[in-house]
């Protein structure tokens, strides 16, 4: 089985934002790959240790910390690394991302394509099940497990409305992976030494096979005009002391101050 | 005169109070309206549609549609988006909506934004707000032209009382079975439990309740308050609560008009569940957990004992 991994580089969403002039100071951010990503990449190696999958993974996006976060997946046990960096990409949105990744799809032919459920930075959860659109593939989103059942079906489960949903695919097939599916591993000290002489393989849109023009084609069907800071909540009161005391008057105040009681 | 199509948010045969929230925003936004619903045996829910604010029923009914399929639910959305020339196609939030919304926007050649929590029409074009980075900043977004596929937040458009409409049903054919993805079981939550996203009160039990013994507490406490259960990650993590009790970020979206959190520390991926809840109580024996700065009422205390007093108070003014 050859499986294609997708891996974002994202902002740590635990530090502090500022947004100043409708922005986001970028001072003091920092990057780690997308939290639904690890679990990706945690799935895809278990897959290789367990039924001896071929596994790659694929970034698209420039600079050292997309670099880092590749070196990280290298660390965690992926073998193969695909980069995609093209300044026509700037602005992208899940549309052209998912443009690429087809095109990286398409050049690597795989049985398996998992994807992070959703990106920390977009929020979105759009690109994985829109690549599988583009490839005319099945794809299952939301997924908390994965069975093989042989070469060519596997088993998902995914968290569904109205419970957990099992659902039989036919390979090949996309998979959008929830954090509840595992637990990432931790890099260890060998996989990081090594990680480090592993090599990417680095391509922009022409080397990949296809133009800037083919990418645009599809997006940016929307623009972020501007970030704003979400209204703080009106600072409540916290009660300390006596618990019966406290507690007796916090239930006075949800029935007479605020009425929901 | 802009078009919404509004896909109906049906659970086992009921219609979800999202879908009249839906249509009522439509009308605020000066549009027309009309609703998509699909599933086994639900003729029976156009009255109830129109009523909701619809001027057009477009209806799925066929048993390959009783269990929850992306590709042949999107197909029949695209199918009623085309007939009816809609320009935003809604979705209320729930997790078949986020799995078919991309798709059907794939399919349509139109832009697509989740968790929506605003939307205006803006010289041709169409403007939305939704929350990012685990809900700490909010984009604003701007979809030039064409269409818009959107899902939007649970909680983010109230249902008004003025909404008219009337009933004009569109049957839709059944649409193809996905045969590469097939639906073999569906392990099914509690039935007569009470949903969290309707629920007017939900309390919710965090890592800081234990065990079974803490949750049963706490569940008393939920039950004499008719109120929805709920939990943090941790505590599913655990196996402590099922899956789909999660409140948070990756869990339900909740905006009931009171939330009780229970021993709950208050990361920011449950808070962005939770934030929109109109009144906050937050149980916490830690002084500095970050629950409080999102409570508007902040008990200081161990919840073995709190919750104990607050049952009986909330019994006491009950009376
Ligand atoms: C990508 C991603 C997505 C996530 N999605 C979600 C999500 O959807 N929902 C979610 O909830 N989490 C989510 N998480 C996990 C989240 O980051 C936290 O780990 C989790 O919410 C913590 O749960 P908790 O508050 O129960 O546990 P803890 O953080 O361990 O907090 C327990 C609290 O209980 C208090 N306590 C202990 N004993 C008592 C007592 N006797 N009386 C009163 N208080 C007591 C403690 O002071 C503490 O504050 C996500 C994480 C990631 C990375
Ligand atoms: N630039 C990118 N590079 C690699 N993978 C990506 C990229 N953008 C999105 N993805 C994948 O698509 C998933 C969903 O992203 P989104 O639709 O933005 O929420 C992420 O978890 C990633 O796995």
């Amino acid at each position: 089985m050859k499986i294609l991994t997708t891996v974002k580089k994202v902002v740590d969403v635990e530090l502090n934002m500022r947004v100043k002039d409708g922005a986001i100071v970028q001072e003091g951010m920092q990057y780690v790959m997308n939290a639904w990503d690890e679990n990706a990449v945690e799935t895809s190696i278990q897959l290789k240790e367990n039924h001896h999958a071929e596994t790659t993974m694929v970034s698209i996006g420039g600079g050292e910390d997309t670099v880092k976060i590749i070196r990280r997946g290298f660390a965690m046990g992926i073998k193969n690394a695909i980069q995609i960096e093209d300044a026509a990409l700037d602005g992208a949105d899940s549309f052209m991302y998912a443009k690429v990744l087809q095109k990286v799809y398409e050049k690597g032919v795989y049985d398996l394509v998992i994807t992070g459920k959703q990106a920390q930075d977009t929020d979105s959860g759009q690109t994985g099940i829109i690549l599988a659109e583009y490839l005319g593939l099945p794809c299952v989103s939301n997924v908390i497990a994965i069975e093989v059942v042989d070469d060519t079906h596997i088993k998902a489960s995914r968290l569904g409305d109205g419970g957990t949903e099992i659902v039989e695919l036919t390979l090949p097939a996309v998979v959008t992976v929830d954090v509840a599916i595992n637990v990432p591993r931790l890099p260890q000290t060998r996989g990081i030494m090594m990680a480090k002489k592993m090599p990417i393989d680095v391509m922009d849109l022409a080397a990949l096979g296809t133009s800037t023009e083919e990418i645009r084609s599809v997006g940016p069907k929307s623009k972020i005009v501007e970030f704003i800071a979400p209204e703080a909540r009106k600072s409540g009161r916290k009660f300390e002391g006596d618990a019966a005391a406290i507690t007796a008057q916090v239930v006075g105040l949800l029935a007479s101050e605020t009425k929901v009681l | 005169m802009t078009k919404v199509l509004v896909i109906a948010d049906i659970k086992q045969g009921v219609l979800k109070s999202s879908t009249a929230q839906l249509l009522s925003k439509a009308k605020a936004i000066g549009a027309e309206a009309a609703v998509v619903a699909m599933g086994d045996n639900i003729g029976s829910l156009v009255p109830d549609l129109a009523k909701a604010g619809s001027s057009t029923q477009y209806i799925a009914d066929d048993p390959g549609l009783k269990l929850f399929s992306a590709g042949p639910f999107a197909s029949c959305v695209v199918n009623a988006a085309k007939q009816f020339g809609a320009d935003l196609i809604w979705f209320g939030f729930s997790e078949s909506g986020k799995a078919v919304a991309p798709r059907v926007a794939a399919q349509l050649n139109a832009a697509c934004a989740t968790d929506i929590t605003d939307v205006k029409l803006q010289d041709g074009g169409i403007e939305v707000i939704r929350p990012a980075i685990t809900n700490k900043v909010l984009q604003r977004v701007a979809v030039p032209g064409g269409q818009l596929v959107a899902v939007v937040r649970a909680g983010a458009f109230e249902a008004t009382e003025d909404v008219t409409g009337s009933e004009n049903m569109v049957k839709l054919p059944p649409p193809a079975a996905d045969l590469k993805a097939v639906i073999r079981q569906i392990v099914s939550e509690e039935s007569g439990e009470i949903d969290l996203g309707d629920a007017g009160v939900v309390v919710s039990v965090g890592r800081g309740v234990r065990d079974q013994a803490g949750i049963d507490l706490v569940k008393g406490l939920a039950d004499d308050l008719k109120a929805g259960l709920g939990s943090t990650r941790a505590m599913v993590d655990a196996g402590l609560m099922p899956h789909y009790k999660q409140v948070g970020q990756t869990g339900k979206i909740v905006a009931p008009s009171l939330y009780m959190a229970i021993g709950i520390s208050g990361a920011i991926q449950h808070l962005a569940g939770m934030k929109g809840s109109k009144v906050i109580l937050a149980v916490n024996k830690d002084p500095e957990a970050p629950i409080f700065n999102a409570a508007d009422y902040g008990i200081v205390g161990d919840l073995f004992e709190v919750v104990p007093i607050l049952r009986q108070e909330i019994k006491k003014l009950r009376g």
